[in-house]
């Protein structure tokens, strides 16, 4: 039998992940209807093999959402801030000036009993854990984004001390230049 | 995005054919087709997803939302034609497990 590994969302301000030297930089309006054109916006000129269909612009538009919704409140007068670096791997830091992902230890617990149902093939319990609710959540949020970006962002994926920004970095296995 | 609405094939399942990108700005036209359908009483409901070309969180959401309310309403909902990248998306956040899907060569990918 597999051994249940629960991955967590992880802060630490010093890691490597919000070091940016040598990143591209491009900041954006929090307008909600610009998410997916802001996003298509930083990929423009990503080389192909990272794109994987169109899954890493739909990770990234997850952690641009989650910045202009959640963290700037879809209020145009903040900034979202997007540092990238699409040479080798894809790594990105996304800031917003909202109070931080506040939930972040409540969705670690949740996260942890979400996949301990599925573990235990439990799935009435697991579809009852399926989408995290958090106090802001709407219809619009569909409560899985972190689910997969903890599988998809396989270099790590940190939150800083604020837990307003967050680094992430993904490799591939056909290698780097 | 489009929502088809096919009648009841031989296999007495009332098909919702999705087409296009299921994402923030319209998964909700989704969720709305598929719970007017429940609630106009069709007990047999598959959701072909054999023409998305995009999926993201919301949609998932919608989905989950979808096998939600079959379950508690009693009702039977299958899946169809998942591949691609919506596929990668539905594995990576766990929601396939809880999908019935039908056989088909797309959901083998």
């Amino acid at each position: 039998m597999k051994p249940l590994i629960i991955r967590k969302l992880i802060v630490d301000e010093g890691n490597e992940l919000f070091d940016a030297q040598g990143m591209k930089y491009v900041e954006f309006p929090s307008e909600f209807e610009g998410i997916r054109s802001f996003t298509a916006k930083v990929l423009e000129d990503c080389p192909e093999r990272f794109l994987e269909g169109n899954l890493l612009e739909q990770q990234l538009s997850e952690i641009i959402k989650n910045g202009i919704k959640h963290g700037n409140g879809c209020d145009p007068r903040k900034r979202l801030r997007v540092w990238y670096d699409l040479r080798k791997r894809v790594r990105f830091i996304v800031e917003d000036e909202g109070p931080g992902f506040v939930d972040l230890d409540n969705w670690n617990d949740f996260f942890k009993r979400r996949q301990t149902a599925l573990f235990n093939e439990d799935f009435d319990a697991f579809l009852a854990l399926a989408s995290w609710r958090g106090p802001r959540s709407d219809d619009s949020d569909g409560g899985n984004s972190l689910v997969a970006a903890l599988e998809y962002w396989n270099g790590g994926m940190i939150y800083s001390a604020r837990r307003n920004k967050v680094g992430v970095v993904r490799w591939f296995s056909h290698g780097s230049d | 995005m489009e929502v088809q609405l096919r009648e009841v094939d031989a296999t007495g399942f009332e098909t919702l054919r999705i087409l296009g990108e299921c994402d923030l700005y319209n998964a909700q036209h989704l969720t709305r087709a598929a719970l007017e359908r429940l609630a106009r009483g069709v007990t047999h409901l598959r959701i072909d997803m054999a023409g998305v070309s995009y999926l993201d969180s919301t949609g998932v959401g919608a989905i989950i939302r979808l096998v939600q309310s079959a379950k508690k309403m009693g009702r039977e909902l299958r899946f169809s034609g998942i591949s691609g990248t919506p596929r990668r998306v539905l594995v990576m956040s766990n929601i396939i497990s809880i999908m019935k899907e039908d056989a088909t060569p797309e959901a083998k990918k």
